[in-house]
């Protein structure tokens, strides 16, 4: 050893510590920074909820509780009748669709499952805005096929819609359970002599039972939050969630809104803790099957009159589907007068000269949602999966909560707790993008987790332990292994930014609009073409955005041999 | 003969994974096919089971051509690898299912499993639930399920690959006491010499589709049909009793570095 080699030795000592300590302040300011967001975004308006509901009627009390439970007796009625209905409706319909799904090989799979994708992507308010046109007083079907002259706009409407709406998400739901199903159990039950139907009652259905039971409560909660389709179709009809909407947008008063949300709030949360217990139930029982497969062995067309009901309804569901978005596809070119139809792109042309600034507001921010929101959610989940960070579990359930939440209450959540001074973000642009973040942050996380368990902990120590420091683990451990997840996360947070209304009504600024708010304006206003139209702009934005993020992702994960 | 495999060809693509076999067994024995993975011999138990077509040939059991029968209406039962026991029924619900195909009453089906039960030895965990009980004891509820229905024939697909060493010892003997008890004829397919040994009274040893050879494993090891089945048997380390059953088997010692050199 000769002194220059010691003293450079001694150097670079001195440096990598001096980064270690750089990096160590960094990686603790980071996750404050994490947690003490998580707290501005998702607790304190929570908070600021319940201290409001509880200010009603004068002074701090149950005054306004007491109003609302007097008041909207029928309202709180009619949120849990047509909940019951549209969850059980939803849920037969989504059954049958899963089960066909997973039965069918080839086109008529893939045929499906790109209709089951475009209703992942449409915005909100696009089943009610089909059903007025195609069901309505001057309705398609209704009036000119068949010359009825009827009111659709009743509670059964809503049922209906919001059954039709809820079906896309609890199918793919039930789908990635059955196509979780043990393949063997099937096989073992037909070696013993089980024929199809039999196979159906004792296997498959007993298998999706947990799922089934999530399916009628994630149908129950979203109908209980849902306010577009009875704010839309349903007349005189009204729930607590549209009369929320009409309490905050007609008379402003908070108070009474804040409180009525909490009657939402409370089924939410329990609905939310069953949930967990459901979704592990499942897990367990579908966990040590022999894995993916094509698709279920099974034919539904033997399968009894239970397939044949499954087959019937869901083509049921698929014709209403087609109906619905060829109508919506239409409407958006064709000028109507007097009972003639012809092509027109006039309502195009209107759309761009006056709108397309909304439209690319629109795009700009679920760009940046889509971005920031899905490096937060890797950050986070990383730190609380791998650092053991105190008061875990606290910040789990904290971050889940907006999940559990009617986006309706985030929304007023927001609206007061960032209405003053020093925190007054009303009107901007941030209060927006914070909200959608936050909405959408729980289901971002839960990939990122589900991604990072699977990566083994050993392969961050052999990384460790060949020389590399806690970045180069960072860099060539955690995040490759991560590159699925934060595509999912990137086309989630895309079409949910595109696509989400709930919270954003409240909190937008007239002067910067988005599209979907335009879209709900539109409809509510009975301007049904350029309603249709805007639909069809996001529905096309959205997928050639996901396809655009899956080309490059493709591209790049293709192995580079050189 | 009671199982008769004539000429059975499968391939799937370009790829032909059986080849023109020929096989039989007489009512009562236990047939071991035996070989390397990838010979063919899980495709040809799956051929007998129903679960895969046969591209040509026939298989034949008590008389019956069964080629074309799907296999809830074969009366060949199998004891999958992976067990495949039902997660959301009960142990004995487990064992009892195959009943519920045949006349036969419910109390009468309860009997039925409870006595099948005994026989494996689960009696104590009639009404525990699949995941609660060990894999050894999963692989008794697999061999209750699939014999309770009084199958004509057993299929048995690599049964004990999933258990410690000791624990397939033990179940080797119960699976042949079982047997020999039920007078069951048993398919049985395994990579593993030593329980093909010890556990056949037919012997098939596969290789890259074909059959090599299909004697007793006592006329294997007398008279091997070349080298390909010397070497993969390791007859060498067998030691056989005077009756013809193998008596143990004795792992030599690896030469030393130096002198294979």
């Amino acid at each position: 050893m000769n002194d220059r080699s010691g003293s450079a030795s001694a150097k670079r000592a001195s440096r990598d510590a001096l980064f270690r300590a750089c990096g160590y302040g960094l990686d603790k300011l980071l996750l404050l920074a994490l947690l003490g967001s998580v707290c501005l975004f998702v607790f304190y308006p929570m908070l600021c909820i319940l201290l409001r509901s509880f200010q009603g009627g004068g002074s701090f009390g149950t005054g306004a509780y007491q109003a609302v439970w007097e008041q909207y007796r029928v309202n709180l009625w009619n949120s849990i009748f047509v909940g019951a209905l549209t969850a059980v409706f939803c849920t037969i319909l989504s059954v049958s669709t899963a089960l066909f799904i997973a039965t069918r090989r080839g086109w008529v799979r893939l045929l499906c499952m790109g209709l089951l994708l475009i209703t992942m992507v449409s915005p909100p308010f696009v089943s009610s805005l089909a059903y007025i046109q195609l069901y309505g007083r001057r309705g398609w079907i209704t009036y000119r096929l068949l010359h009825l002259s009827w009111d659709p706009y009743n509670c059964w409407g809503v049922i209906w819609m919001q059954s039709i709406s809820f079906v896309p998400l609890n199918a793919l739901f039930l789908g990635g359970i059955l196509s979780k199903l043990d393949g063997g159990s099937l096989q073992a039950a037909r070696d013993l002599g089980a024929s199809p139907a039999a196979i159906l009652r004792d296997i498959v259905l007993p298998l999706m039972r947990p799922g089934i039971l999530v399916s009628l409560l994630l149908s129950f909660v979203r109908s209980l939050a849902d306010f577009g389709t009875p704010v839309i179709i349903g007349g005189r009809f009204s729930t607590i969630a549209s009369e929320i909407y009409l309490q905050l947008v007609g008379y402003s008063n908070l108070e009474k809104a804040s409180a009525m949300n909490m009657f939402l709030l409370l089924p939410s949360i329990a609905a939310f803790f069953l949930y967990r217990y459901l979704l592990r139930q499942s897990d367990r029982l579908t966990e040590g099957s022999r894995g993916r497969q094509e698709g279920l062995e099974l034919k539904l067309s033997r399968c009894g009159p239970m397939g044949a009901a499954a087959i019937g309804v869901s083509m049921l569901f698929f014709g209403m589907m087609v109906l619905q978005y060829g109508c919506i596809f239409l409407s958006g070119f064709l000028k109507s007068t007097r009972g003639k139809y012809a092509f027109t792109t006039r309502y195009l042309e209107q759309l761009l000269k006056y709108d397309a600034s909304t439209m690319l507001r629109s795009i700009w921010y679920a760009l940046i949602v889509s971005l920031a929101g899905t490096l937060f959610a890797i950050l986070f989940s990383y730190y609380m999966e791998r650092r053991h960070v105190p008061g875990r579990s606290f910040f789990d359930c904290l971050v889940t909560l907006p999940y559990m939440l009617p986006g309706t209450c985030f929304g007023i959540g927001y609206i007061l707790a960032f209405n003053s001074q020093p925190l007054k973000l009303t009107g901007t642009a941030v209060i927006v993008l914070a909200n959608m973040l936050f909405k959408q942050l729980p289901t971002c996380t839960k990939i990122c987790t589900a991604t990072l368990t699977q990566v083994p902990e050993s392969l961050e120590r052999a990384a460790r332990d060949l020389g590399g420091g806690p970045f180069a683990v960072m860099r060539d451990v955690i995040l490759p292994s991560l590159r699925p997840a934060f595509l999912s996360c990137f086309v989630y947070n895309f079409s949910s930014s595109m696509t989400t209304a709930g919270a954003i009504l409240f909190l937008i600024n007239p002067g910067k609009k988005l599209a979907v708010f335009k879209l709900f304006d539109a409809v509510y206003a009975g301007d049904y073409a350029l309603a249709s139209l805007i639909s069809t702009l996001i529905i096309v934005i959205v997928l050639a955005v996901e396809g655009l993020a899956y080309l490059i992702s493709w591209k790049a994960a293709r192995p580079r041999v050189s | 003969m009671y199982l008769e495999l004539s000429h059975l060809k499968k391939r799937f693509g370009e790829k032909e994974v059986v080849q023109d076999l020929s096989l039989s067994l007489e009512r009562g024995e236990l047939l071991c096919i035996l070989g390397s993975s990838g010979c063919g011999k899980t495709t040809t138990l799956n051929m007998i089971g129903g679960f895969l077509a046969p591209d040509g040939g026939t298989i034949r059991l008590d008389g019956q051509d069964i080629t074309a029968l799907p296999p809830e209406r074969r009366p060949v039962t199998t004891v999958f690898q992976s067990y495949s026991l039902f997660p959301h029924m009960s142990v004995l619900q487990n064992v009892m299912y195959g009943l519920k195909f045949q006349s036969c009453g419910k109390a009468a089906a309860r009997e039925k499993g409870m006595k099948y039960l005994d026989m494996v030895g689960l009696t104590d965990y009639a009404g525990a639930r699949i995941h609660e009980i060990s894999g050894g004891q999963q692989q008794r509820v697999a061999l209750a399920r699939a014999l309770i229905v009084e199958p004509k024939l057993c299929l048995l697909d690599e049964p004990f690959c999933n258990l410690d060493a000791a624990l397939r010892v033990k179940m080797r003997a119960e699976l042949k006491k079982l047997q020999r008890e039920l007078d069951m004829t048993m398919v049985f397919v395994t990579h593993d010499q030593e329980e093909a040994m010890i556990l056949s009274d037919s012997m098939a040893i596969m290789e890259q589709g074909r059959l090599i050879q299909n004697d007793t494993p006592y006329h294997i090891y007398r008279h091997p049909a070349g080298d390909f089945v010397k070497e993969f048997l390791n007859l060498d380390e067998l030691v056989w009793k005077e009756d013809g059953t193998m008596m143990k088997i004795i792992k030599k010692p690896d030469a030393p570095e130096g002198e294979r050199i």
